[in-house]
C-alpha cells in the first residue's frame, strides 16, 4: 500500500527548486522510484509530496568533453549509461556497474541520482563512482555546489543533501587512455541481488584506487595508491577503509575474506 | 488399470499433448481470485504481531472503529473459534497471547484497501514481550516453557496422532522394525550425525487471497486461492458448526500452491469480518511479506541419524530421531511428522529400524504441507548421511546405495513387501549415473577444471515418496455429455499449475476413444457443482482421479450403449463406437450418433428413451491401513514413486563459489501420461529443490523476529540460477492399479536435490556440510574448518 | 490528476490519485487484470508491462508518471482472436504452468525479441532474470522462446523413457 501523497511534475528547473524549497523535508524527489516507492510501500518513509525530476532537461542527458570529462544527469537511467557509446568506451567501469543493478525492468527505471542519493552501502554505482573520482553537483534555490563523491556519503543511507537540495549531475574526470579497471560483485544467487560485497579497482599511470561496497556504513574508497601497488598493499589499504558488520546477508568475517579474494583476483588481471 | 496396454496402441496417453488451460493464461483472460470483484465487496487488512511471543495486554480499536468507511473491526477477544486440520489449536485471531512473529492479532474490513490499512494502523496493541522458544530440540525437552499450555484440551484425530500434553510435543510418531540394538551389535561401524534445515517459504507467485461472505441464515460463500475446496468446506463446517450444505467454496485459477494452500487459511477471517460487516463480502489479499510470516511455511527439521553398517556395505540397523520445528501451530506438521516418519530412511532397506519423530511447537511462523511433505527436508540429512556411511567404510557411495536400495523382496519400514511392480529405484540411479558420467571426469571436464581453477564433483542420490493421505481417500469424476456429443467433466481436484487436468483429459479421451478437443474439464472448482475430492496434495491426484476418470468414461459409454442397443435393436456386446457414433460391430452402417443420444434419444414421433447421458466414476484407495501407534507397522502407501538425481557441480577450493553444471533426474512414473508435463514437473521441482538447497530459508533475530520476510533477503532461483544442463528420464515400471499404469510425480523432483548438491560439493572440494541451505559463505566456512583444525 | 494513456492501442483518459501505481491503474481503473502483482516491490516481475517501448515493473511506477505514455500489456498480445506466434509457442511447449508469471514473462520476452529477433539461450535467460517463475524451472519457457524464433531443434521425445 502506498499512503496518500501528492505527485508534482515540474517542467522547469527553477520550478523544481522552488517546490523543493517550499515543501522541504515533506518532499522527496522521485526519479525511477525503485528505492523510494519501496520505502513508501513499507512505511519507512512517508513524504507528503513527490516531485518528479524526470522532466527537467538539466537532469537528463550525458555530456562529454576531453576538457571537462563526463557529466551525467541525475535522472539518467542505468540502461542509458550502459548503452551510451562514450560511457562504454571511456568509462567502461561505470557502464559495467550500471549493468549490475537489478533486473532489466529495473535498469530501465533506476537512475544514477537515485542510486547515489539512496546512499545504500551496497549501491553499485557508489563504489565505482568513488573509484572514478566522481563529483556531485548539488543544486537548490540558494545556488549550486559541487562536492567530491567521497564527502557526499555521510552514513548509512545519509548524504550531504539538504532538504531543499537536489543532485543535478554527476561529474567524472577524464580517465587517461590505457587505464585499467575491474569490478567484482558478490551475490547470493546468480540472478539479480544486492551486493553482499563489491570491489571495484581502477588503475591509471598515476594512481591505483580500490573502492568497496557493503563493507562499511557507506560505499568507500581507499586512499590513492601508486599504480604498481602490490596485492598486499592494496589489501591493507582496503581493509583499513572498511569495517563490515554481520547481517542477514553475510558475516563480517566472510566479507573481509571476500574483499581480499576479490583484490587478489582483480589486481593481476589489470596488468 | 490399463497398465499393460502397449504404447503403440495408445493415441493420446503418452504424448506431449498441449495443456488445456494455457490459452486463458496466455491472454490474461484467466481469472485468479485476486482478479475477482464481487458486488458490495469490502477489503480486509490485518494487524500483525511484531513479536515472536508476547501476552496481549490491551488492544484499543476505538480509533479504527470510528474511521469513516470502516465496516468491521475484529480482535481475538470477541472470537471463540479454533481451527485446525488434525489438531485444533489455532484461533482465527490471536487470543491473549501471540505465538509467532507476523501472527494476525486484529483485522479490519473497509470500503477501500487504503481505509482498511489506515484503520489497522490506528489499532493500538500493548504487549508484554516474553522469551520465545526457537530451538525445537530444546523446546521438546520436559520442563521447557510451553507454547500451548492447553494442548491436553485440544481436539485431534485420535486414530493417527499422539500429542504429549504438558510438553511442546504436538505429535510423537513411533516406528519399530526388527531389533535395532541387536543390529548395532552386529555392525562393524556405527555412524552417527545430526542434520538441520530451516523454515522455507513455498513462494507461489500468487499470494494467498480470499473473498469470504457470511450471509444472514449462516450461508457461506467463499472464493479463494486454495488447493482443496472440500477441505476448506469441511474444516469451516467443523470450526463454526455450520452444515456443509450451507457452505459454497469456489476456486478460480490458482497461481501456484506447492502445499501452502492445501489447508484452510484466510477463509475463516474473511467470513468473520463479513459477518461483522452485515454480510458484505470481504477480500483479503496477503502481501508478500504476509505470505512469509502470517501464512504458513515449511517446518524446520533437526534430524539425528545413527546407522550400523557391515564392512561389506550392508546397513544392519538405523535409529532415526526427528525434531520437526512446527512453529506456533500444528497444521500439517503433525502429518508431515507421521509421513516422513515412515519414509525416514529413504528408498533403502533397513532390517532393524527405530524412528522417533516429534512435532515440536516453537514460537516461529508455523509449518504446513510443502511439495515433498517432509521428504525434501529429511532427504537432506539422509542422503548426506548415506555418503558419510559409504566414506566411512571406504565404499563408493553409488555402490553403497545400490546395495542397500529397496528391491523386489525387500521389506519397507512399515512392513510392506516390495514387488516387481513397486518401481525400480536402482534403474533410476543407474540412468542418472550414466547421464552425468558418474565416477570419473571426462577430458572436457578436466580441461574445464584447469581453465577455471574450480574443482568438479559428482553425486547420485535417490528418493522415494508415497502419498501421505488417509487410507480411505476417495474421489469422483462425473462426465456429462453435451448436446453436440462433446463431454464436460467435473471433479474437485484443483489445477494449481501441475498440469494434472490435461493428463486427466487425456485419460478420459483415450478411454472414450474421443479426441482431446471433445473433452472439456473446466479449471474452476465449485463445491456446489463438483463432486467430492479430498485434497489436491500428496501427488495422489492423477492416480485417484485418473482411475475415477476411466471409470466415469466406461460408465458413460455403458449408458450410451444401453440406449444404442435399444435404438439399433442389437445386443450391447455387439456394439462398437468411434468419436461420433455407436454402431453394430458387424454392420457399421447401423449406427446412432452420440449427438442423437446426448440428452435423451427421441424417435421421429417424439417418443424418447434414455435421458441425458452422464457417467460417474468413483474410486477409493484400496487396502491401506492406519499405522500401529507403537510400532508404525501397517500399509500407508497407495504407490511409491522412486527417483534419483545425478548432479555435477564445480566449486572453488578457497572461496566456496560454486556452479551447478548438470542435473539429471529420473523418476519411475509407471507411465508418462503427458511427456511434456512430466518434464515440466521434473524440471520445475528440481529448480525449486535447488532453491531450497542453495539460497532459501528463514533467518531469525535472537528475539524471534523474522529477518527476511521478502524477496530482498529470501532469494529464489531465477533463470540465471538454472543448471547449465538438464536431463530428464522417465523410468516406466507400470503401477498395476494406476490409470494406464502411471504414478504421481508432482513432488518427487524436489526431493533429495539438496543432499545431492551437498554430496557433489563435498566430492568437489571437501566441504562437509550438515545444514542447508548451502550458501557460498557456508561452503567457504566449511573449507576453513579443516585449516583451523590443522593449525591447532 | 487527469492522465491520458494509450494501452494496447486504445486511448484512455482517467482521473488518478498521486499514489496510484500503474499496476493498480491497469487492473482496477482499466479492468485489465491480466497483469499480476507478485510482490509489489520490484523483485518478481509479475507486473511487467512495456512502457514507451521498455519493460518496467508496473508496481513501481506511478500512474501519473505515465501521462501521455504508450503501454503494452498481455491483453494486447493476441490479435483478432488469435494467439500471437509467441503465445502459440508457449502453448505448444508447456511454457505455462500456473500462469501467474506468464503475462509479465510474455512482456519481457516480447521486448527482448524486438532487439534480438533470434536470441541465444544466454540472452533469453538475461532478459527474464527479473521474472520469477516458481513452477516451470524456466526450461520450457526458454524452449518456447526458441520455438517462437525458429530455433528449437526438433526432438523426438520430450523425455527419455526407459522400461
Ligand atoms: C528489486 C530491486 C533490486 C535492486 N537491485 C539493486 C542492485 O543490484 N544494486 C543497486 O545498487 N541497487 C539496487 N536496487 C536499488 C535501486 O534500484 C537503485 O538504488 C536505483 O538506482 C535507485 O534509483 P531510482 O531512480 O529508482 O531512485 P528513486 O527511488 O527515485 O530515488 C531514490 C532516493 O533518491 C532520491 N533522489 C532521486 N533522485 C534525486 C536527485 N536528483 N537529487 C536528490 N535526491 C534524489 C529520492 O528522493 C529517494 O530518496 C534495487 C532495487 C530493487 C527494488
Ligand atoms: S509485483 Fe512488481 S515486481 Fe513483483
Ligand atoms: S507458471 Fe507458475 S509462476 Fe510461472
Amino acid at each position: 500500500m502506498l499512503h496518500e501523497f501528492s505527485y508534482l511534475a515540474p517542467r522547469e528547473r527553477k520550478d523544481l527548486l522552488q517546490l523543493l524549497k517550499k515543501h522541504s523535508s515533506q518532499a522527496r524527489l522521485l526519479a525511477g522510484g525503485t528505492d523510494l516507492l519501496c520505502e513508501i510501500r513499507l512505511g519507512t518513509d512517508r513524504p507528503e509530496v513527490l516531485i518528479d525530476v524526470k522532466n527537467i532537461a538539466e537532469f537528463r542527458g550525458i555530456a562529454f568533453s576531453e576538457q571537462d570529462g563526463l557529466a551525467v544527469g541525475a535522472a539518467v537511467t542505468c540502461v542509458e549509461l550502459m548503452e551510451h557509446p562514450v560511457v562504454r568506451k571511456r568509462f567502461p567501469l561505470l557502464a559495467h556497474a550500471a549493468g549490475q543493478i537489478g533486473s532489466a525492468q529495473l535498469r530501465n527505471r533506476a537512475t544514477i541520482g537515485g542510486n547515489l542519493c539512496t546512499a545504500s552501502p551496497c549501491a553499485d554505482l557508489g563504489c565505482s563512482s568513488l573509484v572514478l573520482g566522481a563529483r556531485v553537483e548539488l543544486v537548490s534555490a540558494r545556488g549550486t555546489r559541487v562536492i567530491p563523491m567521497k564527502d557526499f556519503f555521510t552514513g548509512v543511507k545519509a548524504t550531504q543533501l539538504k532538504d531543499d537540495e537536489a543532485v543535478q549531475r554527476v561529474f567524472y574526470p577524464v580517465v587517461a587512455a590505457g587505464a585499467k579497471w575491474g569490478m567484482e560483485k558478490l551475490k547470493r544467487i546468480k540472478g539479480h541481488d544486492l551486493a553482499v560485497v563489491s570491489v571495484a579497482i581502477a588503475r591509471t599511470t598515476q594512481w591505483l584506487r580500490v573502492g568497496i561496497g557493503s563493507c562499511a556504513p557507506t560505499p568507500v574508497v581507499a586512499a590513492d595508491l601508486p599504480p604498481n601497488a602490490s596485492v598486499k598493499a592494496v589489501t591493507e589499504a582496503a581493509l583499513k577503509a572498511i569495517d563490515p558488520i554481520d547481517d542477514v546477508r553475510a558475516s563480517r568475517e566472510f566479507r573481509l575474506a571476500m574483499v581480499q579474494e576479490f583484490i587478489a583476483k582483480l589486481l593481476p588481471a589489470l596488468s | 488399470m490399463f497398465d499393460n496396454i502397449p504404447d503403440s496402441e495408445l493415441k493420446i496417453v503418452g504424448k506431449g499433448v498441449e495443456r488445456i488451460d494455457t490459452v486463458e493464461k496466455l491472454t490474461g483472460a484467466a481469472l485468479y481470485t485476486g482478479d475477482w470483484v464481487v458486488p458490495g465487496m469490502l477489503h480486509g487488512k490485518v494487524k500483525r504481531s511484531p513479536h515472536a511471543k508476547a501476552r496481549i495486554k490491551r488492544i484499543d480499536t476505538s480509533k479504527a472503529e470510528k474511521l469513516a468507511g470502516v465496516h468491521a473491526v475484529l480482535t481475538g477477544k470477541e472470537l471463540d473459534y479454533r481451527v485446525g486440520l488434525y489438531l485444533v489449536d489455532k484461533h482465527v485471531l490471536a487470543k491473549d497471547v501471540v505465538r509467532h512473529f507476523g501472527e494476525a492479532v486484529a483485522a479490519v474490513a473497509a470500503e477501500t484497501p487504503a481505509i482498511a490499512q489506515q484503520a489497522v494502523d490506528l489499532i493500538q496493541v500493548e504487549y508484554e514481550v516474553m522469551t520465545p522458544a526457537l530451538e525445537p530440540k530444546a523446546a521438546a525437552q520436559k520442563g521447557a516453557p510451553l507454547v500451548h499450555p492447553d494442548l491436553g484440551k485440544y481436539d485431534y484425530v485420535k486414530a493417527v496422532f499422539t500429542p504429549v500434553p504438558g510438553t511442546n510435543i504436538a505429535n510423537h510418531t513411533k516406528l519399530r522394525k526388527g531389533d535395532v540394538e541387536k543390529g548395532f551389535k552386529e555392525a562393524d561401524k556405527i555412524i552417527e550425525r545430526e542434520y538441520t534445515n530451516p523454515n522455507v517459504q513455498h513462494v507461489p507467485m500468487e499470494t494467498h487471497v480470499t473473498i469470504g461472505q457470511w450471509m444472514v441464515g449462516d450461508r457461506i460463500s467463499i472464493i479463494t486461492s486454495a488447493q482443496s475446496p472440500f477441505t476448506v468446506r469441511n474444516l469451516f463446517a467443523h470450526s463454526f458448526g455450520i452444515s456443509h450444505a450451507n457452505i459454497r467454496v469456489y476456486i478460480p485459477y490458482v497461481g501456484g500452491g506447492f502445499g501452502g494452500k492445501a489447508g484452510i487459511h484466510l477463509e475463516p477471517l474473511c467470513c468473520l469480518l463479513s459477518r461483522q460487516a452485515g454480510g458484505r463480502p470481504v477480500k483479503i489479499q496477503a502481501t508478500r511479506e504476509e505470505e512469509f510470516s502470517m501464512l504458513p511455511c515449511r517446518s524446520g527439521l533437526v534430524y539425528h541419524i545413527k546407522t550400523g553398517v557391515k564392512k561389506d556395505g550392508r546397513i544392519v540397523a538405523q535409529k532415526m530421531t526427528m525434531y520437526w520445528d512446527a512453529g506456533a501451530y500444528a497444521d500439517y506438521a503433525v502429518n508431515v511428522t507421521r509421513a516422513s516418519g515412515y519414509s525416514a530412511a529413504g528408498p533403502y532397506e533397513i532390517p532393524n529400524a527405530w524412528v522417533d519423530a516429534y512435532t515440536v511447537y516453537t514460537n516461529k511462523p508455523f509449518g504446513t504441507a510443502y511439495r515433498g511433505f517432509g521428504h525434501v527436508e529429511f532427504s537432506w540429512g539422509m542422503e548426506r548421511h548415506m555418503d558419510l556411511c559409504a566414506r566411512t567404510i571406504g565404499m563408493d557411495p553409488l555402490k553403497f546405495r545400490m546395495l542397500n536400495a529397496l528391491k523386489p523382496g525387500s521389506v519397507s519400514l512399515t512392513g510392506e513387501h516390495i514387488t516387481e511392480n513397486t518401481g525400480n529405484v536402482r534403474l533410476c540411479m543407474q540412468e542418472v549415473a550414466d547421464s552425468i558420467g558418474y565416477g570419473k571426469l571426462s577430458a572436457a571436464e578436466k580441461a574445464r577444471e584447469k581453465k577455471t581453477g574450480m574443482k568438479i564433483g559428482k553425486a547420485v542420490v535417490a528418493l522415494h515418496k508415497a502419498p501421505a493421505m488417509p487410507p480411505f481417500t476417495g474421489t469422483v469424476v462425473i462426465l456429462k455429455m453435451n448436446e453436440d456429443g462433446t463431454v464436460t467433466a467435473n471433479l474437485s481436484l484443483t489445477e494449481i499449475g501441475a498440469g494434472t487436468y490435461t493428463s486427466i483429459v487425456q485419460i478420459i479421451a483415450e478411454t472414450l476413444g474421443f479426441p482431446v478437443e471433445k473433452v472439456r474439464l473446466p479449471v474452476e472448482n465449485d463445491t456446489d457443482r463438483d463432486p467430492y475430492d479430498w485434497q489436491t496434495v500428496a501427488s495422489k491426484g492423477l492416480l485417484l482421479s485418473g482411475n475415477a476418470g476411466i471409470l466415469a468414461a466406461q460408465d458413460l459409454l455403458a449408458r450410451a450403449y444401453e440406449v444404442a442397443a435399444q435404438v439399433l435393436r442389437a445386443n450391447p456386446c455387439d456394439l462398437a463406437h468411434d468419436d461420433e457414433k455407436v454402431y453394430v460391430a458387424h454392420h457399421p452402417e447401423k449406427a446412432v450418433s452420440f449427438k442423437a443420444m446426448a440428452v435423451g434419444y427421441a424417435y421421429p414421433d417424439g417418443n424418447a428413451i434414455g435421458g441425458p447421458l452422464v457417467g460417474v466414476g468413483r474410486y477409493v484407495a484400496q487396502g491401506l491401513s492406519n499405522l500401529d501407534k507403537e510400532t508404525g507397522q501397517g500399509h500407508p502407501a497407495l504407490d511409491w514413486t522412486y527417483g534419483a538425481h545425478g548432479i555435477i557441480v564445480e566449486a572453488h577450493p578457497r572461496t566456496g563459489e560454486y556452479n551447478v553444471i548438470k542435473v539429471a533426474s529420473a523418476f519411475d512414473v509407471g507411465r508418462a501420461i503427458n511427456t511434456r508435463s512430466v518434464r515440466g514437473q521434473a524440471i520445475g521441482g528440481m529448480l525449486q529443490g535447488l532453491g531450497t538447497a542453495m539460497c532459501e530459508g528463514y533467518r531469525y533475530a535472537p528475539d524471534g523476529r523474522l529477518l527476511n520476510p521478502n524477496f530482498t533477503d529470501n532469494k529464489i532461483p531465477t533463470s540465471l540460477d538454472m543448471p547449465e544442463e538438464i536431463d530428464c528420464i522417465a523410468v516406466e515400471t507400470p503401477q498395476i492399479d494406476g490409470p494406464f499404469g502411471c504414478r504421481g510425480v508432482g513432488e518427487h523432483s524436489m526431493i533429495a536435490i539438496c543432499g545431492g548438491l551437498g554430496n557433489a560439493l563435498q566430492n568437489a572440494v571437501g566441504a562437509d556440510l550438515t545444514h542447508m541451505p548451502i550458501r557460498q559463505e557456508d561452503v567457504w566456512r566449511a573449507l576453513q574448518a579443516p585449516k583451523k583444525a590443522g593449525r591447532k | 490528476m487527469k492522465i491520458h494513456v494509450k494501452v494496447n492501442g486504445k486511448d484512455y483518459t482517467r482521473e488518478v490519485a498521486g499514489n496510484r501505481t500503474l499496476l493498480r491503474f491497469l487492473r482496477e481503473d482499466l479492468g485489465l487484470t491480466g497483469t499480476k502483482e507478485g510482490c509489489g516491490a520490484g523483485e518478481c516481475g509479475a507486473c511487467t508491462v512495456i512502457l514507451n517501448g521498455k519493460t518496467v515493473n508496473s508496481c513501481l511506477v506511478l500512474a501519473p508518471e505515465v501521462d501521455g505514455g504508450v503501454i503494452e500489456t498481455v491483453e494486447g498480445e493476441a490479435k483478432n482472436g488469435k494467439l500471437s506466434k509467441l503465445q502459440e509457442a508457449f502453448h505448444r511447449n508447456h511454457g505455462v504452468q500456473c500462469g501467474f508469471c506468464t503475462p509479465g514473462m510474455l512482456m519481457s520476452v516480447k521486448s527482448l525479441l524486438k532487439i534480438h529477433p533470434k536470441p541465444t539461450v544466454a540472452e533469453i535467460k538475461e532478459a527474464i532474470e527479473g521474472n520469477f517463475c516458481r513452477c516451470t524451472g524456466y526450461q520450457q519457457i526458454i524452449e518456447s522462446v526458441l520455438d517462437a524464433t525458429g530455433q528449437l531443434k526438433p526432438r523426438k521425445e520430450e523425455i527419455r523413457r526407459v522400461r
